[in-house]
């Protein structure tokens, strides 16, 4: 078992075995590592364990966690680091056991984290850092006609919409010289580009695309007769 | 539609062993990677039954061209038929996994990155679970086609922190999803139109832990052979301290146009032949 030392005025105070998932450090007498002085704030910082790894957050404390002299936000523990916290020092040190295994640590293993606990840790870094805790919401294409034709708007949910004349198309386009699949539409990591596909042109903003482009907000698209503005805006459903 | 592909998984300099494990059908041209987790040999299993697990049942509905009520749990109505089917490959492996490793003692804590690739004229489909990452090369650009599941990536899209100390949070490593944690899980997934000249890289965190996106882009635009580019890649990781497996895969598209145009394309083509 881990164990985290009080050291204060170069005498050892207290030791702290790591006998929890996750142990709380702050001036309150209800955290797990409890130091009274006025320069440790209420809820200082925490320390988690998952699986062999201990990982330290500062929660937005006044006066700053620092770990070996370096201020920190998070940080993963090793054996032996001082943490230093107000005027007070933390003495963190593994077991026998946990120093053997540590060779596997060192190297960055990957390793899961339950989304319970994880959901915790970013509402708490949310909290102290005065926001909001965000909710994830999705931003969703649109598709507005504005050429007059009766189509009026049509939602891009789908990952891949396809924009032409065939009757599998998501969008379906008239005019005589309209290929079945004019462009498509991909939502994308990096947010909705269009990309030409029947050898038709198709215009941004009065420019001629090559091959693929990343959609802005407003962004006007015509291929052939028919012109329509792209948008984004926030989704009904939660993420 | 003419691809040319290849891949590599090697252990590395820091590790003991290869908990990696890719696979290239050029049946139904379907590319997966996997960077496994979980002590003993667990991390090498949970990557390989994964991407097999895939790899099978994909296949199968392809073969069968099953309509998506057939599939293992609800299907996504965002996405085609074929996405439907990795999703739900995706799925079924994160089920087996995530028994095995309820079942058996030795399995306990085993799990699996996952990344998907399948190639079609109509579409490419790129799925994703974990950390590991697909890319898309087009022309002078570098693109991700994958979103990371890690405790980084969430802070980072939540403002609480910026990017210069995403690169080196020791959070980097502390995954939110993966295969065989849970007994559900949910796969980003994309789907977009394939161009001549586009090449894919699958590959995993002991690569880009190492090798920035633009690195990656100058070792990729400056070959035509994606065996040769997938040793430099890999020699690349290596030189800089090769802390963890590496496996990489390049697919290169090429011949698009004979057959999703007009027929004079083709003529074109055959005289050029």
């Amino acid at each position: 078992m881990a164990r985290a030392i009080l050291v204060f005025n170069k005498k050892v105070i207290k030791e702290y075995p790591f006998d929890k998932d996750n142990m709380t450090i702050g001036r309150n007498e209800g955290n797990d590592i409890a130091i009274d002085n006025l320069a440790v704030s209420g809820l200082h910082a925490r320390i988690d364990k998952t699986e062999d790894t201990y990982i330290l957050t500062d929660l937005q404390s006044t006066n700053g966690t620092f770990v070996n002299d370096k201020r920190i936000t998070s940080h993963r523990l090793q054996h032996k680091d001082k943490i230093i916290v107000g005027k007070h020092l933390l003495f963190f040190a593994l077991s026998k056991e946990e120093q053997a295994k540590v060779k596997d640590t060192e190297l960055d293993r990957t390793m899961i984290l339950d989304t319970a606990r994880q959901k915790d840790l970013l509402a708490k870094q949310a909290e102290k850092k005065g926001m909001e805790v965000p909710i994830k919401k999705e931003k969703i294409g649109v598709i507005s006609f504005i050429d007059g034709s009766d189509q009026g708007e049509i939602q891009l949910t789908k990952k891949l919409t396809k924009i032409g004349k065939a009757e599998t198309s998501e969008i379906r386009l008239g005019g005589l010289l309209m290929p079945p699949t004019a462009a498509t539409i991909s939502r994308r990591p990096n947010g909705y580009a269009i990309t030409t596909t029947g050898g038709k042109t198709v215009k941004v903003n009065n420019q001629a695309i090559q091959e693929s482009h990343f959609l802005k907000d407003f962004d006007t698209i015509e291929i052939g007769s028919c012109k329509f503005q792209f948008y984004t805006q926030e989704s009904e459903d939660e993420k | 539609m003419k691809l040319t592909a290849a891949g590599l998984s090697d252990v590395g300099l820091k590790r003991g062993s290869n908990e990696d494990y890719f696979v290239m059908d050029t049946s139904t041209n379907l590319y997966i990677v996997a960077d496994g987790m979980g002590g003993h040999l667990a991390g090498e299993i949970a990557s390989k039954i994964a991407a097999n697990t895939i790899q099978k049942n994909v296949n199968h509905w392809i073969t069968k061209n099953s309509p998506e009520d057939e599939l293992f749990d609800f299907p996504d109505s965002t996405l085609s038929r074929r996405g439907n089917y990795i999703l739900s490959g995706i799925r079924l492996a994160n089920r087996v996994i995530y028994e095995m490793s309820r079942e058996y003692a030795e399995y306990k804590g085993m799990g699996t990155t996952i990344v998907v690739l399948a190639i079609m004229h109509s579409a490419v489909i790129a799925a994703n679970v974990g950390d590991s990452r697909i890319y898309l090369i087009r022309g002078n650009m570098i693109e991700p086609l994958s979103k990371e599941h890690n405790m980084v990536t969430e802070q980072l899209e939540m403002g609480l922190i910026s990017k210069e100390e995403a690169e080196t949070s020791p959070l980097r490593h502390i995954l939110t999803r993966n295969l065989g944690s849970s007994d559900t899980v949910d796969a980003d997934i994309f789907e977009v139109e394939p161009m001549n000249n586009d090449r894919f890289l699958l590959c995993t965190d002991g690569l880009t832990d190492h090798v920035s996106d633009d690195e990656i882009l100058r070792i990729i635009r400056n070959g035509d052979d994606p065996e040769h580019l997938c040793q430099q890649l890999v020699s690349e990781a290596n030189e800089r301290g090769g802390n963890d497996n590496i496996s990489v895969s390049l697919i290169f598209v090429d011949r698009l146009d004979g057959e999703r145009q007009g027929l004079l394309k083709r003529f074109w083509y055959f005289f050029k032949k």
